[in-house]
């Protein structure tokens, strides 16, 4: 088992007084934007990639890890104290967590959440410490066709998943890819969309889209929203902070199934942990209805431990998929790979040999992050909530200070300002007519990669397009992406047939 | 496909519930300028067959298509009925905001704004159907700052611009302390400064505060 001797210098690479600093930093901050809604971590890591570009990769990475947990943990606090999710991820969560809160048990659900992230964060990094080795070694199989088939697959499943109309999330894919065109091309050196200005030929920063899209955007969409009435009242954290045996007994099932239904949701690119929660929450809500006592609809303890623990456990196999195919299975995860890439690093098999250090120090710092997280967050998250008391107005000038200072700090140039600001209004646009953000991410993200891969392959048979289903792996791809999206068509065409029938009787 | 009653008055409201337009717009002015640019694209002569051409052609048309098809679906359906859907698996949150949120608490904003009749309209028109309701002034407040800010940023100096940028934002999200904000402002401006410029050595324009810093 050599996964555990390098996961035990990996311990001892973070383990140094420094290196700790940068895990609690990054829990603290991924708890904070956690816990405030319309943040998260992709937003965080965005804004600290300028900002970290002097630190050393280890210490970045650590810190981004805590970021990244530190979301998750968070999200659910202002679910379950304000029924305002602190994100999406954090919705299935809160609908029993809130409830468990107005019956005065709001302290046991905090603790069920931030214990259920723990232990689907912790099982799921398991899991990727043993399997992403061998997962890196498949993925040296893959040639130019089977990268393609990858990323093809990404781009079909995260755009018909995450939007609730596929129509959307395509046409947000799209925008991604276009923004992904500008620059020099690499295979041919033609200037692409540069208007002749060389500012350009390196393209558009990937620094400069993820700030615009989703701190800037989310700034101006704030900003719309001002004089709306919004629901700001924090639920006292009343009720045991431990949870009794039974609740326990309860809670324990609830966990375990949420880890095992959103462990593969990581390596599957539907945009993260939104559809894992729901499954959670659905499951454990049939579950419960099969018994006499089920608490659900008055605030079921299973409600919440499910779709946590699946959330993190989501997160944690996503990595994983991550540093093994440097594939982004979600919004946050293609950030990540925008910082592997600003440190000069490629995700994906040969990364376990190139920076085997930095690997084992990432994967260790899961398990450090965890531990701190849920010492940050099972006793303080009273206190986290105070959070949502500083002034929107304050909170968020900051945020767009530090965006513009951060895109000014890593390139110096005051054309990636007006870019950033033009891509804010095309994030806040996008918020406000319903099109999700994550498929421009990874289009950005994956577009160049498979535009090379589709051109190496098509060089290498002189341009016959057989070679790009010739192989078992791509015929399977593209099959199960076939199938998936018919299914989800069927599915949704049903639903939009029952709620129009339904509508028709109701008038 | 007649499943929506169209309480539709004018063509002010007609166009007002369908704003939405303004992304397949976008689409199409995106798919046009990337066609443009392919078809004057100068290309070495000796590129391999799937050159770099063949890409930017690829998403100029999905552009185009997709401009197409969005725009036929917000005009087939258009806002309320959108923001009325049950949106507790919409991955954004703020339209979960927006549904449960009609009412204008900013009287004084709003009536002050130029834009109040028709905001006031608009709700009276829609009353109950919950459409998004955007604060045109804050917005415009915001943006115009971000562009002061970065027209300032060289000739003044990160100090004096980004305490700028700091106090207009606040003040276009609802500050009501100009003058505190002037003080927190300048802190926060001077702490960015010592941290990230003399503490992680990041490379901030001095501007006219050159001599002094």
């Amino acid at each position: 088992m050599s996964s555990l001797g390098n996961l035990g210098d990996g311990f001892l690479t973070i383990l140094t007084p420094m290196n700790m600093l940068w895990v609690l930093v990054g829990a603290l901050l991924g708890t904070a934007v956690g816990v405030l809604p319309g943040l998260g971590s992709a937003m965080a890591v965005a804004l600290l990639l300028p900002v970290t570009f002097s630190l050393d990769p280890v210490g970045a990475f650590i810190m981004f890890a805590g970021v990244l947990f530190g979301g998750l943990f968070g999200d659910s606090t202002a679910g379950i104290l304000m029924n305002t999710p602190g994100n999406s991820t954090a919705i299935a969560g809160s609908i029993e967590g809130h409830r468990m809160a107005t019956s005065g048990r709001a302290a046991q659900a905090l603790a069920t959440a931030a214990i259920g992230a723990f232990i689907g964060g912790i099982l799921s990094s398991a899991l990727v410490v043993f399997f992403a080795p061998s997962l890196a070694e498949l993925a040296t199989l893959f040639g130019p066709a089977e990268y393609l088939a990858l990323s093809v697959f990404a781009f079909v499943a995260i755009s018909a998943v995450v939007s609730e109309s596929v129509l959307r999330g395509l046409a947000a894919l799209v925008i991604g890819l276009a923004i992904a065109l500008v620059g020099v091309d690499g295979m041919s050196g033609t200037a692409r969309f540069t208007g002749g200005m060389p500012e350009l030929f390196d393209g558009i920063s990937i620094v400069v889209i993820t700030v615009g899209l989703l701190a800037l955007g989310e700034v101006i969409a704030v900003a719309a929203r001002r004089g709306t009435k919004e629901d700001l009242r924090v639920m006292p954290s009343t009720g045991r902070l431990w949870l009794s045996r039974g609740e326990i007994r309860l809670a324990i099932p609830a966990w375990l199934r949420g880890t095992a239904i959103g462990v593969p949701f990581g390596i599957i690119p539907v945009g993260g942990s939104e559809v894992p929660t729901f499954l959670a929450y659905g499951t454990e809500r049939r579950l419960g209805s099969r018994r006499a006592d089920s608490m659900f609809g008055k605030g079921a303890i299973q409600g919440v431990a499910g779709p946590e623990a699946a959330g993190n456990a989501t997160a944690g196999t996503a990595m994983g998929a991550l540093l093994a195919l440097g594939l982004p299975t979600s919004a946050t995860a293609a950030v990540m790979l925008a910082a592997f890439r600003q440190y000069g690093l490629q995700p994906g098999p040969l990364l376990f040999e190139r920076a085997s250090e930095l690997v084992w120090a990432l994967l260790a710092s899961f398990f450090v992050a965890m531990a701190v997280l849920l010492v940050l967050n099972l006793p303080f998250a009273p206190l986290w909530a105070k959070l949502l008391k500083v002034p929107r107005h304050y909170l968020y000038s900051g945020i767009t200070v530090f965006a513009m200072l951060g895109v000014y700090a890593t390139s110096s140039k005051i054309l990636d300002l007006v870019l950033v600001l033009a891509i804010g209004l095309l994030g806040f646009a996008m918020r406000r007519y319903g099109l999700p953000v994550a498929p421009v991410l990874i289009a950005v993200i994956l577009g160049p990669l498979a535009e090379t891969e589709f051109r190496r392959a098509m060089a290498v048979s002189e341009g016959d397009p057989s070679v790009l289903v010739s192989s078992p792996i791509t015929i399977v791809l593209y099959l199960v992406l076939a199938l998936g999206v018919t299914g989800l068509l069927v599915q949704r065409a049903r639903n939009r047939r029952r709620t129009i029938a339904s509508g028709a009787t109701a008038s | 496909m007649t499943t929506h009653p169209a309480p539709d008055t004018g063509p002010a409201t007609y166009l007002r519930r369908r704003t939405g337009l303004i992304v397949p717009l976008l689409l199409l002015v995106t798919g046009i300028v990337l066609g443009a640019g392919t078809l004057t694209m100068e290309v070495p002569d000796n590129v391999a067959s799937p050159g770099p051409q063949l890409f930017p052609t690829m998403v100029a048309v999905a552009c185009v298509v997709f401009a197409v098809l969005l725009g036929i679906d917000i005009l087939r359906r258009p806002e309320p009925e959108q923001v009325a859907a049950p949106t507790d698996v919409d991955p954004a949150t703020d339209t979960g905001t927006a549904a449960r949120t009609t009412e204008a608490t900013d009287v004084t904003a709003s009536s002050a704004s130029t834009n109040a009749p028709e905001a006031a309209a608009g709700d009276t028109a829609d009353a109950g159907a919950t459409r998004v309701r955007s604060n045109r002034r804050a917005v415009a407040g915001l943006v115009g700052t971000i562009v002061a800010f970065i027209v300032l940023l060289v000739p003044l100096g990160w100090l004096l611009s980004g305490a700028l940028l700091f106090w207009g934002v606040a003040r276009a999200l609802g500050s009501r302390r100009p003058v505190f904000d002037i003080f927190l402002s300048i802190a926060i401006s001077s702490l960015v400064q010592l941290a990230f410029s003399a503490g992680l050595g990041l490379n901030l324009p001095p501007g006219v505060l050159a001599g002094v810093l």
